[in-house]
């Protein structure tokens, strides 16, 4: 690897606009307990920050990993320097989202489409056996489900891809 | 007490059973829940909190408006749901940037947030505001003589300033409380606090490595315990430690792992005489042993 030409110092004002990042000292707190770090490859917080911080654009762009992290957020309870390792991770998808269509998670599509990642409460034979009501769900009104769109598609990266949302 | 009931997503599409319980074990313990109309996606991590700060936290605003304009606060059962409603609140009220952005992405649907609503876990307001004692009162099926574990939500735990309602995160007696206050001894184990892995890509991006992350917490529960059943607050907890369970059989060709999982209003819902052809219909592993139990006290 040649730091010097690969190297884009920048990077992380790209990435972690709040700066907690420049707090991390290596220190590896943030991969006990951390459940995707037992995966192959595995999720290594630690090495996330030093690539955004070094400036590893490429290698960054390339990393599947922040993709496993399974939200415990136990890397934020326990991290000593408040560097916000969860939301490091959440940043570095945004910045990979951003940059990159390949990355749009396809759940943001299925939410624009219905409100939700899965079909809410068509399961009404069901409900009505357990007792239950019909769910007041945004998919059966049309118009606060369009009102919800239109909302969405005035953010960045619905609009860069809208014709993901035909 | 009246709350509105934030279902999110795989409770009503897959578990309705478990919406059936919570609503009807919080009826009976005097908290109304009413419905949260034209509710969206929380919205789950790996969706508009990876893509940009406008969509994930628009979509938060939503969800927070319609609490707000109900005046009442918001109850989640789901882990993630709980935690991204919550981190999406801290962001748009303590960054006044962040909250006109959100509330000119909600202006033209009639929509605002002021910060009015709070976003509470169902575990946080039976253990802190009705409490265990209360509960043992409403017991009328005790589960004693069984035997359970419990699963803490990581999701009310961490990070604690923003989710948190235990004195210590480290070592939180929420759960274990609440179901001692059922009737049953609650055993620990090595591996109590270990998450159980099953939100987010993990399972999905690397599934033989997150199998085996659960398959040692299930070898500590199965060696160090005398566990009748596991009891959850999280929907993601419950669906993942089913499941888990029936792949690892199935790899090795044999029933070792069946111990039954289940929400813990089910159990107070059990506990309290309701019908478990309604509260505690939909099982991947047999609950019959339990409901049987159940069955025998009421005789």
């Amino acid at each position: 690897m040649d730091l010097q030409t690969e190297a884009i110092k920048d990077l992380w004002k790209d990435v972690d606009k709040v700066g907690d990042l420049l707090n991390c000292f290596n220190c590896s707190t943030c991969l006990s307990g951390c459940p995707a770090s037992y995966g192959d490859p595995p999720l290594l917080v630690r090495n996330l920050a030093r690539k955004v911080l070094y400036g590893l654009e490429e290698e960054l762009f390339e990393e599947d990993t922040p993709w496993a992290c399974v939200s415990c957020s136990r890397c934020e309870e326990m991290c000593p320097m408040d560097v916000k390792p969860f939301e490091l991770i959440l940043h570095i998808r945004m910045w990979q989202s951003t940059n990159d269509e390949t990355r749009v998670p396809p759940s943001i599509t299925e939410i624009y489409r219905r409100g939700y990642t899965q079909a809410v409460a068509t399961n009404e034979e069901l409900r009505e056996q357990l007792g239950l009501k019909p769910l007041p769900t945004i998919t059966k009104d049309e118009e606060q489900l369009k009102m919800f769109q239109e909302m969405l598609m005035k953010t960045p990266v619905v609009e860069a891809n809208s014709y993901m949302f035909g | 007490m009246e709350f509105c009931l934030f279902l999110g997503c795989n409770t009503p599409a897959v578990r309705p059973d478990v919406e059936r319980a919570i609503r009807a074990s919080m009826e009976e313990l005097g908290v109304d829940l009413i419905d949260t109309d034209n509710y969206v996606c929380c919205p789950a991590f790996g969706s508009f909190p990876s893509t940009d700060e406008d969509s994930w936290l628009a979509t938060s605003g939503w969800n927070l408006s319609i609490a707000e304009q109900k005046g009442r606060d918001i109850l989640v059962q789901c882990g993630s749901c709980y935690s991204s409603l919550r981190m999406g609140r801290e962001h748009i009220m303590h960054d006044k940037e962040k909250q006109q952005r959100v509330n000119e992405l909600l202006e033209p649907t009639g929509r605002s947030v002021q910060g009015g609503s709070k976003i509470r876990h169902v575990s946080e307001v039976l253990y802190r505001e009705i409490t265990p004692e209360k509960i043992a009162e409403k017991v009328t099926h005790s589960l004693e003589g069984l035997h359970g574990i419990v699963q803490y939500p990581c999701h009310t735990l961490y990070p604690s300033e923003v989710v948190g309602f235990e004195d210590s995160p480290r070592d939180p007696k929420g759960m274990r409380e609440l179901v001692e206050a059922l009737g049953a001894t609650v055993d620990s184990y090595s591996l109590e606090k270990q998450c159980c892995g099953g939100a987010g890509g993990f399972m999905k991006s690397t599934p033989e490595q997150a199998i085996q992350f659960a398959k040692n917490k299930f070898d500590a529960i199965l060696e160090e315990t005398q566990a009748d059943f596991i009891a959850v607050s999280c929907i993601t907890c419950l669906m993942h430690m089913e499941n888990v369970q029936n792949t690892i059989n199935k790899q090795i060709g044999e029933e070792k792992y069946k111990i039954p999982v289940f929400d813990y209003n089910q159990l107070l819902a059990l506990c309290m005489g309701k019908d478990p052809k309604e509260v505690s219909a939909i099982a991947n592993v047999p609950r019959d042993a339990i409901h049987a139990h159940l069955a025998k006290v009421a005789a």
